[in-house]
């Protein structure tokens, strides 16, 4: 197993201090800190090797093609996909999704065509199909959650109609951790004919992933939520769909030849990356996979495993409060959202800032999921690798000074 | 600005106890005004006189303690003001009210969806 300590000294803005305390940054789901690795690498292109790719005739921009293009492979091995033509770059998850809605979407979908969501989705999950459906006339459909947060598929088999033309649903929680049972439900679709989207933007930072073995048929995640620079992320799209999607974006980099009348498009992966693309970016994404891999995924698993079981005990053991989620033991990733009775989560994050505590308070890009667990708001602290029980106890301090000054 | 200034005795009595907390039965508007980042929502009833000043106000909230405070504190200083005066109020009186000169910007939104919700309703 990692050695923590020497993990935290890999990340240079956890050595701050924060309100005089020792900084505590548990709000990994929405994004998470940068090894010095990844900053030095962003610099390193800036300062040695900055030009556009793809297209310059000289050294500096042969060179940045060929670390943009080495980033793709890195995330092709690290999730497993066949192809490195199946690996596209976007801006992120939400990013991702939407390529898939507007290009994928718009040629496949039509009016009274059901498009099947969960009730657990991220709101970027939610939003473009919305809009799609709208355009399209088509019709939405939610397979409920119970009041803990888990997919209820007793009867799921009656969501997969003749009119179901996608499927897309989150592969763990942002809000409370749970990792859904992808392969019986992507069976399930599958059987049915049906393609499968996979939000991956919880899952990838913090588990093997594999595309080939979840076998879904889109897989979308982000960069900046796996110890990556912001403003990039990825989608898979398997090689045979992709071939056959129109371009999303369009302009420079994704052509072949452009006349005054028409255009021919540029191969895969190309094809879907319009316009000078985040080079650094893609870059640092690269390094942070590195970094990953030299933890190992397994590794970085079974710490979350271990922080997160001894949070949830120490967490649960405060009077007054909820701790969202399944009761028992179920798989879950580094994630714990919780309420205080009579304490507004908003009060909560301001009182733990005070003590160096970073958490998320809110409803975590998730109205639909919150309004299902019966609530507005939640406390949210989520779990990296550089996270020790120290951490916690200094959440679990703080949380008890907040009950003192709030009740 | 520390915590304490924040949670200080006032403030967390106006969010536990906030005034004018219900609803009017008489009234010549309602409005629902909500924070889409945090959830918070504010309903109020409003009921002029003759002569167009506040006779009554009355409301319900979820929140947080800085944005239930800052209602009860908001509406409880607009009785007997007239339309006029309160279409002038500003974010910086709202704050004086709440003694919460220095807060961080994701707090300041908490403390004026009062505001906010009250201009707006005034404006249907």
């Amino acid at each position: 197993m990692p050695d923590i300590t020497k993990v935290k000294l890999d990340f240079p803005i956890l050595s701050q201090k924060m309100n005089d305390q020792r900084l505590v940054y548990l709000d990994n789901a929405a994004t998470t800190q940068k090894p010095k690795k990844v900053i030095d690498a962003i610099t390193e292109f800036y300062e040695k090797y900055n030009a556009n790719t793809h297209r310059g005739i000289y050294q500096l921009s042969e060179k940045a093609t060929a670390m943009y293009e080495d980033s793709r492979e890195k995330v092709r091995a690290f999730i497993g996909a066949e192809k490195t033509e199946e690996i596209i770059f976007t801006r992120g998850t939400t990013e991702s999704i939407n390529l898939v809605a507007y290009s994928w979407g718009r040629k496949n979908i039509e009016a009274e065509d059901e498009i099947l969501l969960t009730e657990t989705e991220h709101h970027s999950n939610i939003v473009p199909w919305q809009l799609l459906a709208k355009e399209k006339g088509a019709v939405i459909k939610y397979i409920p959650v119970d009041k803990n947060g888990k997919l209820n598929l007793d009867n799921i088999d009656q969501y997969f109609t003749k009119k179901t033309k996608l499927l897309a649903l989150i592969h763990v929680s942002n809000v409370l951790g749970v990792v859904n049972p992808i392969r019986e439900i992507i069976t399930k679709a599958h059987t049915s004919g049906v393609p499968v989207l996979l939000d991956g933007a919880q899952s990838t930072p913090h588990m093997p992933v594999n595309v080939r073995e979840l076998d879904c048929d889109f897989f979308a995640f982000s960069g900046h939520k796996m110890l990556g620079p912001t403003g990039v992320g990825v989608l898979y799209v398997r090689e045979d769909i992709l071939e056959e999607m129109p371009p999303f974006l369009s302009g420079g980099n994704m052509i072949r030849e452009v006349t005054m009348a028409e255009t021919k498009f540029e191969d895969l992966p190309l094809r879907f990356e319009a316009g000078t693309m985040p080079i650094a970016q893609v870059i640092g994404l690269g390094v942070a996979i590195d970094y990953l891999k030299s933890i190992g995924m397994e590794n970085i698993w079974q710490h979350e495993q271990e922080i997160v079981n001894y949070a949830l005990a120490k967490i649960r053991a405060i009077s007054g409060v909820t701790v969202y989620g399944p009761e028992e033991t179920v798989e879950r990733s580094g994630v714990v959202s919780f309420a205080i009775d009579g304490i507004h989560p908003h009060d909560l994050a301001s009182v733990l800032n005070e003590a160096g505590v970073a958490i998320r308070a809110g409803h975590h890009c998730a109205q639909p999921l919150l309004s299902a667990l019966g609530t507005e708001a939640t406390a949210r602290a989520s779990f990296y690798i550089y996270n020790d029980q120290k951490d916690v106890d200094q959440l679990v301090d703080a949380i008890n000074q907040a009950i003192k000054i709030l009740k | 600005m520390s915590i304490s200034d924040i949670y200080r005795e006032e403030i967390i009595d106006h969010a536990k106890n906030p005034r004018n907390y219900g609803k009017l039965a008489d009234f010549d508007f309602e409005h629902k005004e909500n924070n889409p980042v945090c959830g918070d929502t504010i309903t109020f009833q409003l009921k002029l006189d003759g002569q167009k000043k506040v006779k009554d106000i009355a409301f319900e909230g979820n929140g947080c303690t800085v944005s239930q405070a800052a209602t009860s504190l908001l509406f409880e200083s607009v009785k007997g003001k007239t339309v006029r005066e309160i279409k002038k109020l500003s974010q910086a009186d709202v704050l004086d009210l709440l003694g919460l000169d220095n807060i961080t910007p994701s707090r300041v939104k908490c403390a004026l969806l009062s505001l906010e919700a009250l201009k707006n309703g005034i404006k249907q």
